[in-house]
Order: structure tokens, then sequence, then C-alpha cells
């Protein structure tokens, strides 16, 4: 492997790493919401933006988590064959079968991009009382998605160097 | 292209493009976007990005990231270790009296939180060494903690329950409540199984040898007692100020993964370890589970679309011809046989919105309609090839537990399943009994 | 529309509204059908029910890109980026009986101004109709307007708004789940609909409480469809979907004026209460403030809230039984 796809596979996997670690945490903000959301209740005020703020919450947490939850190989795949297959034989089914969720990740950042734009153009807020602005968690939306196509694209390198019999760390 | 065609080829191209061991939520979002971008038409590449608005909109999967939280807080801290032990000492001493102590440790975690999976860790770190230990049978031991874990989702609270309710647009507090019923029945039956089948071959599961039952003082069994009391608390915490319309559903959850918190800082188990696998696991499961939905929604939303929903509709209501009981045996067997294939999130956001409304067409209550659903995905966990169970089992326990005898000791606890199955939809009132009683018809 | 349409094949159109399928039973599908069956196979509209291809906060824009062909809703609860949004759904107070609506938009030019709005986005707009009035419905009974302090209640952007005043918190859902929140106690109330809605979906037992005061008396619906694909259809099509549409929008008056008067004196769910009307009156004041701070928003909206005042001052001075009051 050239030494520039090394670099480039430690670079986005340490990204990836990070901004996923601290998605994790967004877990104790959306309990907090929650929380501050029934004792506001509990007091007959209840907040205005607790139940949105708390949506935005979950959305940036499964989204700017997920190139994370790749490396961690938590999603799930059907393995009845591919279970039985060498590591090898596993890395080449994928270094076929990655293009298909690139494609679908790709259409996604560019639905994502799209919406994000316009709700720029038109200064776009979400329809209730609290009326926040939404290109902020669009915007989340769409970097996530960029970080998911880059997180795929680390697979699919790591899948060749297999296939090549290289190591990488 | 007609309807049955779109029909036909996305559902034969999503399960081709699963079978090749691609990651589920991309195989699924493929299909949707090609689908969307070459049969659409204008505006079709928006399909799939719209899902994320949509499921941004679901309250109710807010719960989703606290119960499993819940989960993972209650089995990596142990907290089920004393339960087992007041179990252990107290129905040890009977013929099969560890593996239906497991069964009632099963009854109780399940009340504690929302999914299979913190049953499967607890039962095979806690109650599977200990069943060896006794000199249990493995089919025993590995079959009593697989059906035993799987009541998670059918006893509230449960995860299953809420997506469902998601679908059917059914009130989620009465799916839970009729969930009860049939989950303490259906333990009733396991219980019942491991009593006929130690009578038949006590081999398989010795009573406690009668040293190790001197050793236990009756101070020591009344104390125990006490471990019985945490799960009623945390259960009570979590249910009384739901019920009572004083928190929301999704608040009772944050209550919930709090009080097993408290619980394991009350015990001096809350270790960094137990925090960070905890914290880490959560996002890894909400993660696969949210993309797995999103993609599924797509999915949906597109097959309805293009018409391929209405397809079959018509082709199970109109052109076949069958009887509303004709056609809801044919559902659940298709959900039996999808369930050996398809893990349960993707036969929920896939296959429910269409037998959800035939269910509706028909005139169906979706309330117990839920349970049937819940009581499939019991079954689909069960079943090989793919079975989520079947898995964890087979990473959780030791060596000498092969696939074979996994694959084996599931099949009593089946049948009995599918007899719970077949008992409910003979007497739908097991179901509703519970929901009507509480909130009337 | 689909991408590949043979020669001489039928123009199909998917058509999504903002309600659910118990609710578009009523008030979407049999317009829809009678429109599919006169045009005898040359055009056929697929409807959808809220939220089953796009949430309907993405409505507006699936529709202005083609993914929707066209939209029933009224211009709040989708977010019409246009001048005229407030004034969709329940514009408080402004409103009494459903005949307001057509009369507003036929002799006192609302249909101009909203055509000429939605042509600047791209979408045209086919006909506007008086649906049903706005009340709340509690699970707790209201008898004054101390009782609304704290109550978390489903209703539109624009009487949120307005209704904030009053210590409710308005909330957002997806329609669908608005029973379900009801119960898991994410809501306390609805001030969506009239009591036939509320009985219609489910909401009656769901709630138990009606308030009789309504913060207004009619909602302003819609029928939309993307411009491009609206210039395709032939002329006779366009004009049978406009006598279809319209005669949806009849359906639901003497459906909702029919309902609204019935299920008061006969209907077995709902307790019903009255705020008295002195305290009222501190509503009716606010929401009259509230006309004058969206008219001072933009031109048009000033241009709207003429119209709604002349309409009313006209329909008072007419007396009974236009005004009684
Ligand atoms: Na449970
Ligand atoms: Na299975």
């Amino acid at each position: 492997m050239p030494a520039w796809l090394r670099t480039y596979v430690r670079v986005v996997e340490a990204v990836n790493y990070r901004i996923g670690r601290i998605a994790m945490y967004l877990l104790f903000v959306m309990m907090a919401i929650l929380l501050w959301s029934s004792i506001t209740k509990v007091f007959s005020v209840p907040a205005l933006w607790t139940l949105e703020m708390a949506q935005f919450t979950l959305v940036a947490y499964y989204l700017l988590g997920a190139p994370y939850s790749m490396q961690l190989g938590a999603n799930v795949r059907m393995d009845l064959l591919y279970a039985r297959l060498s590591p090898k034989k596993q890395a080449l089914w994928d270094v076929f079968t990655i293009f298909a969720l690139l494609f679908y990740l790709g259409v996604m950042l560019w639905g994502a991009w799209e919406s994000t734009a316009y709700s720029f153009s038109i200064n776009e807020r979400a329809p209730s009382a609290w009326r926040p602005p939404l290109w902020p968690i669009k915007l989340i939306i769409t970097f996530s998605f960029f970080l998911m196509i880059l997180q795929a694209t680390v697979h699919l390198i790591r899948d060749i160097a297999i296939l090549r019999g290289e190591e990488l760390p | 292209m007609s309807y049955e065609w779109i029909a036909i080829l996305m559902f034969s191209t999503m399960l081709l493009m699963m079978i090749t061991g691609q990651r589920v939520f991309g195989a699924i979002g493929f299909v949707a976007v090609v689908a969307a971008l070459f049969l659409w038409g204008p505006g079709g590449s928006d399909m799939g990005f719209s899902s994320v608005m949509k499921l941004m909109k679901w309250n109710a999967l807010l719960t989703l990231p606290m119960f499993v939280f819940m989960g993972y807080v209650m089995s990596e801290s142990r907290l089920a270790e004393d339960l087992y032990r007041m179990f252990h000492v107290w129905f040890g001493p009977l013929p099969g009296g560890l593996a239906i102590g497991t069964i009632l440790l099963m009854v109780m975690i399940s009340a504690m939180n929302g999914l299979s999976v913190a049953g499967m860790a607890i039962g095979a770190t806690i109650a599977l060494p200990e069943l060896v230990k006794h000199g249990y049978g493995k089919p025993m031991i590995s079959g009593v903690i697989q059906a035993g874990s799987s009541l998670g989702i059918l006893i509230p609270p449960s995860v299953v329950l809420v997506l469902f309710s998601l679908i059917a647009r059914q009130p989620v507090s009465q799916l839970w409540l009729a969930g009860i019923v049939p989950g303490l029945l259906m333990a009733a039956l396991f219980i019942i199984y491991i009593l006929i089948r130690t009578s038949l071959n006590p081999a398989l599961a010795p009573p406690m040898p009668a040293e190790e039952r001197a050793r236990i003082t009756w101070a020591e069994r009344l104390h125990l007692l006490r471990a019985g009391i945490l799960p009623v608390l945390i259960f009570v915490a979590m249910m009384v100020p739901f019920i009572n319309g004083w928190t929301s559903l999704t608040e009772s959850s944050v209550i919930g993964a709090l009080s097993a918190v408290i619980a394991a800082v009350l015990k001096r188990r809350f270790t960094r370890q137990v925090f960070e696998v905890a914290t880490r696991q959560t996002l890894a499961i909400t993660c696969m589970f949210m993309l797995i939905i999103m993609a599924a929604l797509s999915f949906g939303a597109v097959f309805d679309g293009l018409g391929a929903g209405r397809a079959i509709e018509n082709l199970f209501l109109r052109e076949m011809g069958l009887s509303p009981l004709q056609v809801l045996l044919l559902m659940q067997l298709s959900f039996l046989v999808m369930g050996m294939f398809l893990d349960d999130t993707a036969m929920l956001v896939i296959v429910a919105p269409i037998f959800v409304g035939l269910a509706r067409v028909l005139g169906f209550d979706l309330i117990w309609y839920g349970v049937l659903y819940t009581i499939t995905c019991q079954i689909a966990y069960l079943t090989p090839p793919f079975g989520y169970n079947l898995f964890l089992m087979r990473a959780m326990a030791p060596k000498d537990f092969t696939l074979g005898v996994i694959y084996r000791s599931v099949v009593p606890f089946v049948l009995i399943m599918l007899l719970t199955l077949g008992l409910i939809i003979a007497f739908p009132q097991i179901a509703l009994w519970l929901p009507h009683s509480i909130y009337g018809q | 529309a689909p991408a590949v349409r043979a020669q001489g094949a039928p123009i199909k159109w998917r058509m999504q509204t903002y309600a659910g399928a118990t609710l578009g039973e009523h008030v979407a599908k049999p317009a829809i059908e009678a429109f599919n069956k006169i045009a005898n196979g040359q055009m056929e509209i697929e409807l959808f029910f809220a939220d089953q291809l796009v949430p309907t906060a993405e409505l507006f824009r699936a529709m202005q890109n083609g993914t929707i062909d066209a939209v029933q809703s009224d211009d709040d609860s989708m977010a019409s980026p246009t001048e005229v949004t407030v004034f969709g759904g329940y514009f408080p107070l402004a409103l009494r009986y459903s005949l307001d609506v057509p009369t507003l938009f036929n002799h006192y030019g609302l249909d101009e101004i909203w055509k000429a709005e939605y042509a600047k986005v791209g979408v045209q707009h086919i006909s506007a109709g008086s649906w049903d009035p706005c009340n709340f419905a509690t699970k707790q009974p209201i008898n004054s307007l101390a009782d609304l302090q704290g109550k978390r209640v489903f209703t539109f952007p624009t009487a949120g708004r307005f209704l904030a005043q009053f210590g409710v918190v308005p909330v957002t859902l997806p329609w669908e789940d608005i029973e379900v929140a009801l119960q898991t106690g994410e809501l306390d109330g609805v001030a969506w609909s009239g009591i036939t809605e509320d009985y219609t979906v489910g909401w009656a037992a769901a709630t138990g409480n009606f308030l009789t005061n309504n913060i207004s008396g009619a909602w302003i619906g819609h029928f939309f469809a993307n411009q491009k694909r609206w210039d395709e259809v032939p002329d006779h099509l366009k004009e049978l979907m406009r006598v279809c549409f319209d005669q949806s929008h009849y359906y639901r008056q003497h459906w909702y004026w029919s309902g609204e008067a019935k299920l008061r004196v006969t209907g077995d769910k709902m307790k019903l209460t009255t705020i008295p009307s002195e305290e009222w009156a501190t509503v009716e004041a606010a929401a009259q403030k509230f006309w004058d701070e969206i008219a001072a928003e933009s031109e048009t909206k000033a241009k709207v809230v003429a119209i709604i005042k002349e309409y009313n001052d006209v329909m008072s001075k007419a007396g009974p039984p236009y005004r009684y009051s």
C-alpha cells in the first residue's frame, strides 16, 4: 500500500474515532434534557424546547456515532454464507459489495446536502412554537454521511490490503 | 412495469444483497435508493434522505438508547447476581430447580429491560456456569437461557413493542400491558416443560447435592429474598409515574436507566469498566438499530410509492380469495420463515407496514396482532440459521457448547412458543384482557 | 410520477394528504376516488396518508421537487415558505363559520393572493376550502384560562405561537402519533380540530374533555400541485380536478357542520366545559393584538389582515344570522 493511503486510513479512523467518542456521550445530554423536561413538567411550566432538542440530539448521537460503530463492527450482516468464508474471501466479497453501501451513502449525502442548502436559502425553521432553525441539524446530518463514506472507503482499503496480504495497523 | 413485478424485483434484490453479507442497512438502503432513482421519477433522489427526518420525529425512539443502556448497566455490573443466588438457594433443592430458577430470573430481568440481549448476557455469565457445575445437560442449559431471555421483548418494558407501536400507530402502554399475561403464560409453559422433562429423565437436571443444601442457613435464605426487592423497585420507579401520566414514556425510560445506575452505584459495582462498556455498547447497538430502521423506512416508502404495497394487498385479499383467519395464519407463517433469515428490526420495518395494513383491513385488533408479532420475533431469535440469541449463545458460552448443541437445544422451546402463539390466536383475551380491563374497550 | 411512461398511458400522480388514514377516509379518499372514476383511465391519482411517503415537515419541498405531485394540507402544518402561511390552518379568531372561507377566497380576493404567493415558489394553488373549527380537547377539564397553564398541547404552529401567552406549551408531532402521545403522557391535549375529528380519529376517548370556546371557527385547507406536473395535465382534467376538490370541501362543510352540533349533544365520550365569555374576551382582545403584530411583518400579510378585518366588520354590522355579538 502506498504511504499516502496508509496515512489516509490512519487519519480518517482517528477522526471518526474521536468524533464517535464525543457523540457517545450525547447519550447523557439526552438524559439531561429529558430529565429537565420531567422536572419542569412537575412544576407545571414545561419547557418548550426539550422534546425537539432531544430529537436533534438523538439524530446527532446515532449519525455522528455511526462511523465509530462501523469501526466497532456493530452493523449486523446476514452471515448465513458470509460467516463460513475465510477472512480473505470475506474481504474479496466486501470489495465488491461495499460499493452498494457507498452508493447508498452517496445518495443520502446528496439528499442531505440539498436539504441543507434549501434550509439555508429559506432560513427554514421547524414548524413548532419554539421554531428552531433547521440548518444546524441538517448540516450535522450531511457531515455525518460524509464521515460514513470516508469510513466505508477505509474498509475498502483495508479489504484490499488483506487481499494483497499486507498488514494495516 | 407492473406493480407486482416491482414488488417481486425489490424484494428479491434486497434478499440477494443481504445474502452477500454486506451490512444489512447498506443492503436495504441500496435497493431503496436504486429503485427510487430509476423508477420513481422526478425527485426520487430525496426518498432516502427524507426518512432521516421522519425518524427524527418518532419520539418513542428516544427510549431505545435508554433501555439499551439500562440493560447493559444491569448485565455489566452483575446486578442480577444476588437475584440469581436467591433463586438458586430457594429452588436449587428441587429436581430441575435451577432451570426453573433461571426462567424466573429471566422473567424478572425482562421486567427491567426492553431487549433480549441483557438476559442473554446475564444468563450466560451468571446462570450458565452454575448450571454446568451442578451437572445440568447442555441442551437444557442452552435452551433455558435462550428461551428465557427472549421474554425480554414480550414482558414490558419492550423495545420491540415500542417499534411496533410506531409502525402500527397503536398506544404503547396498551401493547405493553397486552404482553404481560402472554409473557407469564409462556414462562409457566417453560417451567411445566422443565418439570415434565426432568421427571422423565432426572439426570438432565439433578437437584442440588445434600451437603451444599446443608451449608445454606435459613438466615441466608431469608436474607437473599431482599435481592428480589431491587427489580421490583426499578420496575415501580419506571412504570408508576408512567402509568399515572406524571412522566411520558421517554422520560420514564430515562428514570429506568438512571435507577439501574443508582442501584449499581449503591452496590459499589458501577466501575469505570462498567461505564465504558455500557456507554460504548449503547452507541453501537443504537447505531445498528437506527441505521437499519432508516434504510428500511426508505425501502418501505419507495415500495409503497411505487404501488408495490398495494400489489401485495391485492394478492392476499382479492386474488387468493382467502378468509381473514387464513390470511392471518399465512402472514404468521411467512413471518416465521422470514424470521429464520432476517433480523427482527428488518422484519419489522420492511414487512410489518404491509402486514399491519393487512391486519387492519381485515379488522383484527392491532394490539393483539402486536403480541403475535412479538412472539414471532422471539421465535426468530431462536431459529437457525440467523438468530440473535443463537449468535450470542455461541459467542458467550464455553467451547463445548457446539453449534449443533445450541441449534438442537432450542427445538422444544420453539415448540412451546408456537403453542403459546396458537393459544393467543385461538383465545385473543389472553393478551387483550389486561389492557381492556385497564383502559376499557 | 413514474419515470418511464408509455405512449398514451394514463397520467399518474402521487398525492399525499396531511390526514392520517382514519380521517383521510372522509376528507380525502372520496374526492380522489370520484376523480379517478370520472377520469376514466386518462389520469389516476394515488392517495397516500400522513407521513406515508415523506414526513409532513418535508411535504412542501417534496412537492416543489416533484417527489410528490400534489398535496392536500393547510399552509401552516406543511410550513410553506410563503407570506400567507401564518393564515393557513387556524389564524386565531379570524373566522367564525365554515362559509367564511369560501366567501373570503371567492369574493374578497384571497384566492388571487394565494395563487400569486404560491406561483413564486413553483407551486400551483388549486383550491381552498373550509374545514373544521379549532377547539381544545384535553385530559383535564378547562374551566378557566388559568387551567391552560403548563398544558402540553398539539396544535398548529401559528396557533401555538398565539396560545403560548396563555401558558400553553405547543407541541408539534406527527399527526398519526397524537393518540399514542396522549396515552403515553407526551401530550395533555390537542387544539387541532372540532369535536367531529376528535370522535372520528379516537382523540375523544384519549382526552375526555372538550372546551366549547373555539380559537377559530374554521380551518383554511388547500389542494396544491407541483407547477410542472400541473402544466402537463390537459385542461379538461384540470377542470375535473378543481371540481372534485371543491366537492371534497363541500363534503367537509356538511360533515363537520352536522357533526359539531350532534356530537356536543349526543356524544358520550367527552365532557363539555366553557370558559365564561367575560374571561374569553381576554383571548379575543389578544387575537386583535396578534393580528396587528402579524400585519406589521410584511406588506402581503398587512393586506390579508386588512381583508380579514374588513370582512369581519361587514359580518358584525350585518347582524344575525351572520354574527350574534
Ligand atoms: Na422487557
Ligand atoms: Na432466526
